[in-house]
């Protein structure tokens, strides 16, 4: 089994509403995935499901083939899940750097005591300030993250993410509330990190980008996947475009 | 009879906490923030009351200047100490209120003295009646009439006036107060206000109580409200209203048989502590972890 | 040195120990804990019928510091349910059981205390020296700490723990670890308090003097151990160099606190740090 993560009939309820009904879905190792549907179709829920802030009622949930369906989020974390926040949260009264630097950290944190043993932090600092260079945050390490702007925030959302040298990375909406530009800076980012070799599942409104990347599009409804394949081809397909009626997402993406 | 005593003890306790923990439980349904400067508030009520009841031979007297002076009291702590603070995250503004407790309670030892002041005259507090062999004082008559008398009030006044609507959905949810026509800020002045003079009436009826006003009455009584705001469900009028004459009961019985092993005082917070272990969003309220 | 001095070396370093030690759980984690009295108080009781049962001053000094750690960490399960500031209610109320059970148990002393502890045989001079030196260790290891990844950790958990647990750190285990500590450390201080006043009531350990070490925590900057420990040092001294101090301690204390939250949040050490960050523009 090379599947990096696996979700195997997961189902969640909440008060009579089936939110999540079934899914089931396998992520390669290398893969670009996009995980789209619209408002309501249960996206946000499986999103906390995989990344533990939900116990689904039924199914499991695979990381590298270890069942991680119990496991609180920041075990799943430790096992190689990296995850960005829609609404980002970075560490405000802290630097950028040190942000990164304690995501880098992951090993010495991964217990009380461990990380009571442990005290230097060049190899993480030095890791970091690569890190940051990459997502093209150089020159910041010094600021508090409080200060940066939201699209600047982005990029350190994605930084730490790639600092716990994850197996897979959940981005949860990360080009919401850019502009044009930003978030085609932020979309090209993210396809250079993928080309290196991470296995990236993206959650994104912006179907735009989503198409342009993607090599693989898993469409949600009413908590059920309803498309799951080549993107032109399951956008093309007759029951996501009634799915998505209203007509704005599939002439944007027909584009 | 004598349960039938413990339960008048028992629920007018209850009252007292009631009245007092009101303006608590509706600082926290408007701001977030536990305001635990309101046993100073409750404090300086109490004081007015005797020290005016003294000055001028009228209780009646005592009690309305007490319920003049609070409001004014309780608002300038929110624009001199809370407003300010409401920046930070919670705990911020809560240990500022902590701080103030302090010192109002020792600014009042200092400028009354360690004895506290008493009534001069004073016969309310001694009249008991023994109504059906049951053994009640005048007092404790006078305690649940208030509280009826303000529970009422409040529900009227948050249910037929404009003003008193507002209110209450503005505490309920702050957003939406702009679509009621009201402005936000007069909200949380009418809020700490109300809150103040509630809490000046418990600090009377207090005085009455016992006839003693002295520097250590606000401490107990704060945490003691603390305890019930969050058992009532945070922000809940009636919620308020339940948990006080629960926890009267409970501590008028209770001690009959925890009494032992420990202190009277000390039940409330037993009683938190287990809830909140058990359900951290109260009786009635949210869950706020 | 005179037996004053030798009296107010050792209160001074005891409370350095509590401050310090507070600063560990709600100033590097974030936990506000109004209830740190109650641990030292814990920690003291446990140090006196050690005392009584075997006069044997490392077992009394272990003892007291498992006291206060067993109690800390059933407050930290606390404040894994909660939010902060309820958390900082339960540890109002921590005191007040913790006052409220020892008033009405015999063995404990109830309301009269327990006297007549026996004396540690290190003298006045010598328990003082020992009192100097564990506060003294006690810095460094806080100091120690704040530059490990543990320290790292916790004021991740302390900002935000979603986030933090999206950096691999188990924000529960974080939080008993800090009251763990903490509370272990004012178990420790408890016992030297034991052996200096060789009798404890169970008024030195209330609410008022719980406060009384957050507003030394407050002071001295939340999260900063130096200032924390110079604030500490500071207020104990303040009351016998200032008659009016002592007369209104509270009132003083209460004050200060109150003024530092709404002038200067961040103490004494941000005070200092400004002056130096001035200074170096000249």
């Amino acid at each position: 089994m090379s599947a990096v993560l696996e979700l195997d009939d997961v189902a969640i309820q909440f008060g009579g509403v089936q939110a999540v009904g079934g899914v089931s879905l396998a992520v390669e190792a290398g893969e670009f995935v996009g995980l789209i549907g619209p408002n309501g179709a249960g996206k946000t829920t499986l999103i906390r499901i995989i990344a533990g802030l939900l116990r689904p009622d039924r199914g499991r949930v695979m990381l590298a083939g270890a069942d991680v369906t119990s496991d609180p989020t920041a075990t799943r974390v430790r096992r190689g899940l990296a995850l960005t926040h829609q609404i980002v949260r970075p560490f405000r009264e802290m630097t950028v750097l040190d942000n990164v630097v304690l995501a880098a950290g992951v090993e010495h944190t991964s217990s009380p005591l461990r990380a009571l043993l442990s005290i230097g932090r060049r190899r993480e600092s030095e890791r970091a300030a690569e890190i940051l260079a990459s997502v093209g945050l150089a020159g910041t390490e010094r600021k508090l993250a409080g200060s940066l702007p939201l699209g600047q925030l982005k990029r350190l959302e994605l930084a730490r993410g790639l600092a716990i040298d994850p197996k897979v990375i959940l981005l949860d909406e990360p080009l919401a509330g850019l502009n044009h530009t930003e978030a085609s800076k932020q979309a090209e980012t993210i396809a250079d990190v993928h080309r290196r070799g991470l296995t990236v599942v993206l959650v994104e409104h912006n179907l735009e980008e989503v198409m342009r990347n993607c090599r693989r599009l898993v469409v949600l409804n009413n908590g059920q996947v309803i498309g799951d394949g080549e993107p032109r081809a399951v956008m093309a397909d007759p029951v996501v475009h009634d799915a998505y009626v209203g007509g704005g997402m599939v002439s944007h993406a027909e584009s | 009879m004598y349960y039938i005593d413990l339960a008048v003890t028992g629920v007018s306790f209850g009252c007292m906490y009631a009245i007092m923990a009101v303006g608590l439980t509706l600082v926290y349904g408007l701001l977030r923030i536990l305001h635990i400067a309101h046993a100073a508030v409750f404090a300086l009520g109490a004081y007015v009351t005797v020290l005016v009841a003294n000055a001028s031979g009228s209780i009646l007297g005592g009690l309305i200047a007490a319920i003049v002076i609070t409001p004014l009291f309780g608002m300038a702590i929110y624009r001199l100490l809370y407003e300010p603070l409401l920046k930070y995250r919670p705990d911020v503004p809560m240990v500022a209120s902590v701080g103030l407790l302090v010192l109002m309670q020792d600014a009042f030892r200092v400028l009354f003295g360690e004895q506290g002041v008493t009534f001069r005259q004073n016969s309310l507090s001694f009249t008991t009646f023994d109504i059906a062999g049951v053994n009640i004082s005048a007092v404790q008559i006078a305690i649940i009439v208030t509280t009826v008398v303000v529970f009422l009030g409040l529900h009227l006044f948050t249910t037929y006036t404009r003003i008193g609507v507002g209110w209450r959905a503005t505490v309920s949810r702050p957003q939406i107060a702009t679509s009621f026509g009201i402005d936000p800020i007069k909200v949380r002045y009418l809020n700490f206000a109300i809150g103040s003079a509630l809490a000046a009436v418990a600090g009377g009826l207090v005085a009455l109580l016992n006839n003693l006003v002295d520097p250590g009455i606000g401490f107990v009584v704060s945490y003691k409200a603390l305890a019930i705001i969050v058992l009532g469900g945070l922000g809940s009028v009636q919620g308020t209203l339940v948990a006080s004459l629960v926890l009267g009961l409970v501590e008028a019985y209770g001690t009959i048989f925890i009494g032992a092993w420990l202190d009277r005082d000390a039940i409330a917070f037993l009683a938190l502590i287990l809830l909140l272990m058990i359900r951290p969003q109260g009786f009635t309220g949210v869950r706020t972890a | 040195m005179s037996a004053y001095g030798i009296s107010l070396v050792s209160i001074a370093g005891i409370n350095v120990i509590l401050a310090v030690s507070l600063n560990i759980i709600s100033g590097f984690c974030g936990q506000i804990s109004l209830g740190h009295a109650a641990f030292f108080g814990a920690g003291a009781y446990a140090a006196a019928l050690t005392m009584i049962a075997t006069a044997n001053v490392p077992l009394a000094l272990l003892a007291a510091l498992i006291m206060g750690c067993a109690l800390g960490i059933i407050v930290g399960f606390a404040s894994l349910r909660v939010r902060s500031d309820f958390l900082a209610v339960t540890t109002i109320g921590v005191n007040f059981l913790f006052v409220g059970f020892v008033r009405k148990q015999g063995w404990l002393g109830g309301e009269m205390g327990i006297s007549g502890i026996p004396a540690t045989g290190f003298g006045a001079t010598g328990n003082a020296i020992m009192i100097v030196a564990l506060a003294c260790m006690t810095i460094a290891f806080s100091l120690y700490m704040s530059r490990s990844w543990m320290g790292f950790a916790f004021r991740a958990v302390g900002e935000d723990e979603s986030a933090a647990a999206t950096l691999g750190i188990n924000a529960r285990a974080y939080k008993l670890a800090a009251f763990g500590i903490g509370t272990a450390l004012a178990g420790l201080a408890g016992a030297l308090y034991t052996f200096f006043t060789q009798f404890i009531t169970v008024d030195s350990f209330d609410f008022v003097f719980s406060v009384m070490l957050l507003a030394m925590v407050v002071i001295g900057g939340v999260g900063s151990t130096w200032g924390v420990a110079v604030a500490a040092v500071g207020l104990t001294l303040l009351p016998e160099a200032i008659r009016f101090v002592n007369d209104y301690r509270l009132l003083v204390f209460g004050g200060m606190l109150v003024l530092v939250i709404r002038l200067a949040p961040g103490g004494l050490a941000a005070l200092t740090r400004n002056l130096f960050a001035r200074g170096k523009r000249v």
